[in-house]
């Protein structure tokens, strides 16, 4: 890996910007996605801020199951995010549609819609589980451009 | 020639204000962090965030105007870093000095509040449009009391050259006190011109997104948020010479020390007016300019013209 290559991975690790976008869920899981950026779980220690537009965002954090309404919206928010960008899963229903799977309304998970790199199950999913799905995906950031170097 | 390019590019032109503002940018966050009981981001945070921004994919919107959606950033940022090498640091020579360089400061520092203006209405998003017309409507409010406040300390000083000013203050040594009303009139124009907490009514989160930077990303949001970091380090460095013009004849490295120190206590004032007070509208802050900044700001020009008239006859 290239030093200006390194330094891009370490900065893309250390300032992951979120955008929040609740494609349906019951707002559990977006309160806890609140909760993670109050204070007592302060998010800012590894970076990370809400961000209100999708051209700011790194990171696209999606709550509960695709709906037919929020399906066309969903793609137009993905599009709109410069990249490299990446997608969160987060709750149960977000992950694969819950219960809500097979409903006449719902078009089941999100990835169904857009490609999703980090899945946080939960119902909902507790702030904690959202630090360690999001550290997890920004790990396996820089495996994969380990991997990219040593060419497997 | 060699030199030129080397104040221009490294000190104290571009390179020392890219580190410069990023740090305070630091500093402001750390600051507003602690005061809110939390840990708050890492030395390196702004850093971060400024190489991940350049790194990112540029977007420019199809229905905008290309041209000068690109240019809007680049010219926001050139100007605050040429306002920058007018400012005596220590010592009593700028970079480039003559009569009349604070006027030309104070506009270097409004051009780039009309570059977001541009930048956000040639977006063509509803947001980008509403946050422009407020921070251009906001211009008209903390512009009048932010010269006046500033101008106040020039008229004791008889003179509108930066460098003359340093002189005076230095020949008259406790006059600065007579200025401290100005002080805090510039400050809080100051934190408009920033559009910081009280008055961040531009790119107010919870109403038009991010304002005028909604469209932006990549590259050219970089330069946008690097613009505002440059002009936190200019205005205090200007608010710290124009209203703390003392010990400026120390030499180079007690002058630095002390010049530090002074914009740190100034960063440190706007980051905890800014943890303390909530954002006001923006009728309300017109009116608070209008009718609370400019009478005190026209106080202290009648304090000066008095102290002009006896003091010093």
């Amino acid at each position: 890996m290239s030093l200006t290559k390194k330094i891009v991975t370490w900065a893309r690790i250390k300032s992951p910007w979120i955008l929040h976008f609740n494609t349906g869920a019951c707002n559990a899981c977006d309160i806890e996605l609140i909760a993670a950026l109050t204070p007592r779980y302060d998010l800012e220690r590894f970076g990370v801020i809400l961000k209100g537009t999708p051209r700011h965002a790194d990171i696209l954090v999606c709550s509960g199951p695709v709906t037919k309404q929020i399906e066309d919206r969903l793609r137009r928010i993905y599009e709109q995010m410069p990249e490299p960008k990446f997608v969160v899963a987060l709750g149960t229903c977000a992950c694969s549609g819950g219960v809500f799977d097979g409903c006449y309304n719902v078009d089941s998970g999100i990835d169904k819609v857009i490609p999703v790199s980090a899945y946080i199950p939960g119902c909902p999913a507790s702030p904690k589980a959202l630090i360690d799905g999001v550290a997890k995906l920004l790990t396996s950031l820089e495996e994969k451009e380990e991997t990219k170097k040593s060419g497997r | 020639m060699l030199g030129a390019l080397f104040y221009i590019l490294i000190f104290p032109g571009f390179l020392f204000l890219v580190f410069s503002g990023l740090t305070a940018e630091f500093i402001d966050r750390k600051i507003y962090a602690r005061l809110q009981n939390r840990v708050g981001p890492p030395w390196f945070q702004a850093y971060a965030d400024f190489i991940k921004l350049l790194a990112k994919e540029d977007i420019v919107p199809a229905e905008s105007n290309p041209k000068m959606f690109r240019v809007a950033p680049v010219f926001a940022l050139t100007a605050a870093i040429t306002a920058f090498l007018y400012i005596p640091l220590w010592g009593k020579e700028a970079l480039l000095s003559f009569n009349g360089d604070v006027i030309i400061v104070l506009y270097l520092l409004t051009l780039p509040t009309l570059a977001f203006f541009i930048g956000g209405w040639y977006s063509t998003s509803l947001y980008s449009r509403l946050g422009a017309v407020r921070s251009l409507m906001q211009l008209f409010a903390y512009e009048v009391p932010l010269f006046m406040g500033i101008l106040a300390s020039a008229l004791l000083a008889d003179t509108w050259s930066l460098k003359e000013m340093v002189i005076f203050y230095t020949a008259h040594p406790w006059f600065w006190m007579f200025n401290l009303t100005g002080f805090a009139i510039s400050l809080v124009s100051l934190l408009g011109k920033l559009e910081k907490v009280p008055f961040d009514i531009p790119e107010a989160e919870t109403e038009v997104v991010a304002g005028g930077f909604t469209e932006y990303s990549g590259r050219m949001l970089a330069y946008l948020r690097l613009t505002l970091d440059v002009e936190m380090v200019v205005g205090s460095s200007l608010l710290a010479l124009v209203f703390f013009p003392f010990g400026l004849n120390l030499g180079p490295l007690p002058g630095f020390l002390l010049f530090l120190f002074k914009v740190l206590f100034i960063l440190g004032l706007i980051s905890l007016l800014r943890t303390v007070v909530a954002r006001l509208r923006i009728d309300q802050m017109v009116n608070f300019c209008w009718k609370y900044l400019v009478p005190l700001a026209l106080l202290q020009i009648l304090l000066n013209l008095i102290l002009k008239g006896t003091l010093l006859r």
